[in-house]
């Protein structure tokens, strides 16, 4: 699994200090801890800047490039700050997060990709939203997405298709529609473009103590599909078992079993079924209510593992 | 060449849920009102019938009253109850007259423990109807008024609201203390209906004594939403959802009677024709699509709509 790590983003209350500071150790040090953790690169999302872009683009760049060697993922709406920070980018090839099919980003992200040498992430979005079904997310990907890229000669390997993953709390008939345009997406073209999600926004306005159960049975399930690169948590010890042991196919213990029978069922085509699960157990039996909720087959509420 | 009407199979079933006790169940109503039961989506008993099951408890009308009378309300309003609107028992009555099933008796802000109390009492004795009782809608007033209510009607299966998720505690204790029911209202979403029935019966009140409100808008206000709030809420009970398996009460007088078409009678178009039969068509055509998506009790406020409402739901059980 490519994990960008998420933890720069300006979300985050400290992080708002430690821009606001121009904390160069804070983000050194967050930066070095998420590679540490196993990201395979670092998303930097401190929003568009309107004001200060041409100067902390660069810097956090700078920033970051001084202590990790690790692709740096630009993700910001603002166009010229996206540039600002390609143009001091020394070390590996970067990512641009992000562009949709919306003309205006379509016409100019791929530009900037192309003339940097970089990759790009597109989000299966129109001007009009984002659509329910796979199909119609599949669609804009080959319609849309994919013929920009060949228009401008960006190279297949260099475009990361992102279908949008969205809460199970309040988009909850999104999240098994999600799995299957992962599933399709890879055979949309030859060669298979990359595929990445934001794998956290599936738990968005989720009560805080819920949030990693729901994102860890939910990558088990786009595992299964076949997921590869996402944007996530890299210090979910948790998640980072989950990875683990689908990937190893290891099943030595109840969970990692239970998580690789997810996956597997998923693989099938199938959906997971309760003796599949030891329900006497109470983690288990959480995992089981998680998986309902997930493909929609029951009705979320914050309190669902006490229903 | 017969043709085959597919039927769908349903593994769950709406709880049944019976409000009023007589007197050899522990109350002095003369007649008591089940609603729920339900085991397909809205009026296609057919898909049951052939198993052998009884028909399902049909939607039942409840007449809005209220503790003092209300000057909001529609002159409309005014006309048809009369006096009757200062006076609760004899509203009560009126509205029993009227074919109310059972009656809704909205408190005030002005009302004293003491005064709500003795207006409970006084439409319990008046008529023999079921009762539901809801506060004024500020939670604190509602918690001082409802708990000697609930306490002084001991064993009568009244309904206490509106439980909400920022006040539903006092009530529901209260209400599982005397024997009482709860409504529970949330704001036109499912994720949000589904999480307060689970906090309501985390209480430890049996889930036959649960109501639960989705809320709804007018005709031309969002009862889009609410009618697509109700289906899904059906169509998850149906797949067996627990949590989500209680008979709906919902407000159509409330929230026709707010639009400016209800409303107001002068400075509207002329097209718009009659006000007093424009203003029942729109309680009665808000009351009716939500019977279509699975309301069970209709809360409703006009004596001509309740007449309309009934005939209709008599149509619709007719198999």
């Amino acid at each position: 699994m490519y994990i960008i790590g998420e933890n720069i983003h300006i979300i985050s209350e400290k992080v708002k200090e430690a821009l606001a500071a121009r904390d160069r150790e804070f983000f050194m040090d967050l930066a070095v801890k998420q590679v540490e953790a196993g990201a395979k690169a670092i998303d930097i999302n401190l929003g568009p800047r309107k004001k200060d872009w041409a100067e902390v683009f660069p810097w956090i760049v700078e920033t970051v490039e001084a202590v990790v060697d690790v692709p740096l993922s630009i993700d910001t709406t603002n166009v010229d700050g996206m540039e600002a920070a390609l143009k001091t980018i020394k070390k590996a090839q970067p990512i641009l997060n992000s562009t949709s099919a919306e003309p205006e980003r379509l016409e100019k992200i791929p530009l900037l990709a192309k003339k940097y040498n970089a990759k790009v992430i597109a989000l299966t979005m129109k001007t009009e939203g984002i659509p329910v079904e796979a199909d119609a997310r599949v669609n804009i990907a080959v319609e849309a997405l994919i013929p920009r890229m060949m228009e401008v000669e960006l190279p297949m390997e260099n475009l990361i298709i992102d279908p949008l993953v969205l809460t199970c709390s309040g988009c909850q008939q999104y999240c098994p529609h999600l799995i299957e345009t992962v599933r399709t997406l890879q055979f949309a073209w030859d060669p298979a473009p990359n595929i990445s999600v934001g794998l956290s926004n599936v738990s968005n306005a989720v009560p805080n103590e819920n949030r990693p159960l729901i994102n860890r049975v939910y990558l088990a399930m786009l595992m299964g599909v076949g997921l590869q690169m996402m944007i996530a948590n890299p210090f979910d010890q948790l998640q980072n078992d989950v990875i683990r042991w689908i990937e190893t196919k290891d099943t030595s213990h109840p969970l990692a079993a239970v998580y690789n029978k997810i996956a597997d069922r998923i693989t099938a085509g199938e959906e997971p079924q309760m003796e599949d699960f030891n329900l006497s157990d109470s983690e288990q039996a959480a995992i089981w209510k998680t998986t309902q909720i997930l493909l929609n087959k029951v009705i979320y509420a914050d309190s669902y593992l006490m229903n | 060449m017969p043709i085959e009407i597919p039927k769908d199979k349903w593994t769950g079933s709406i709880r049944a849920v019976t409000i009023g006790a007589t007197s050899a169940e522990g109350g002095t109503r003369t007649k008591t009102v089940t609603v729920g039961g339900q085991t397909t989506m809205p009026y296609l008993q057919y898909e049951a019938m052939p198993s052998g099951d009884e028909a399902p408890n049909k939607p039942v009308i409840a007449i809005e009253i209220k503790s003092r009378k209300p000057e909001d309300w529609s002159p409309l309003l005014a006309d048809v109850w009369g006096e009757a609107m200062a006076d609760p028992a004899q509203w009560a009555k009126k509205a029993e007259e009227a074919g109310a099933d059972l009656l809704v008796l909205a408190l005030t802000v002005e009302d004293t423990p003491e005064d709500a109390v003795r207006i409970v009492k006084s439409v319990l004795s008046a008529t023999g109807l079921p009762l539901i009782v809801w506060g004024p809608g500020q939670a604190e007033k509602d918690n001082e008024l409802l708990v000697p209510v609930s306490e002084a009607t001991n064993g009568e299966k009244i309904v206490l609201g509106i439980c909400e998720d920022k006040n539903y505690r006092t009530i529901v204790a209260t209400a599982m203390a005397n024997g009482h029911l709860v409504q529970a209202r949330a704001p036109m979403d499912v994720n949000l209906s589904k999480q307060l029935n689970i906090l309501v019966s985390d209480m430890g009140i049996p889930k036959d004594r649960i109501l639960m409100d989705p809320t709804t808008g007018a005709l031309g206000y969002g009862i889009e939403y609410g009618y697509s709030v109700m289906e899904r809420l059906r169509l998850a009970a149906l797949q067996g959802d627990a949590m989500t398996q209680l008979p709906m009460i919902v407000t159509p007088g409330f929230e026709a009677w707010k639009t400016k078409e209800a409303k107001v009678g002068e400075g509207v178009p002329e097209a718009w024709g009659d006000w007093k039969a424009r203003a029942i068509n729109w309680e009665t055509l808000t009351a009716m699509s939500l019977v279509e998506s699975g309301a069970d009790i209709v809360v409703l406020r006009h004596p001509e709509s309740v007449k309309r409402v009934k005939d209709a739901i008599e149509e619709l059980v007719t198999v």
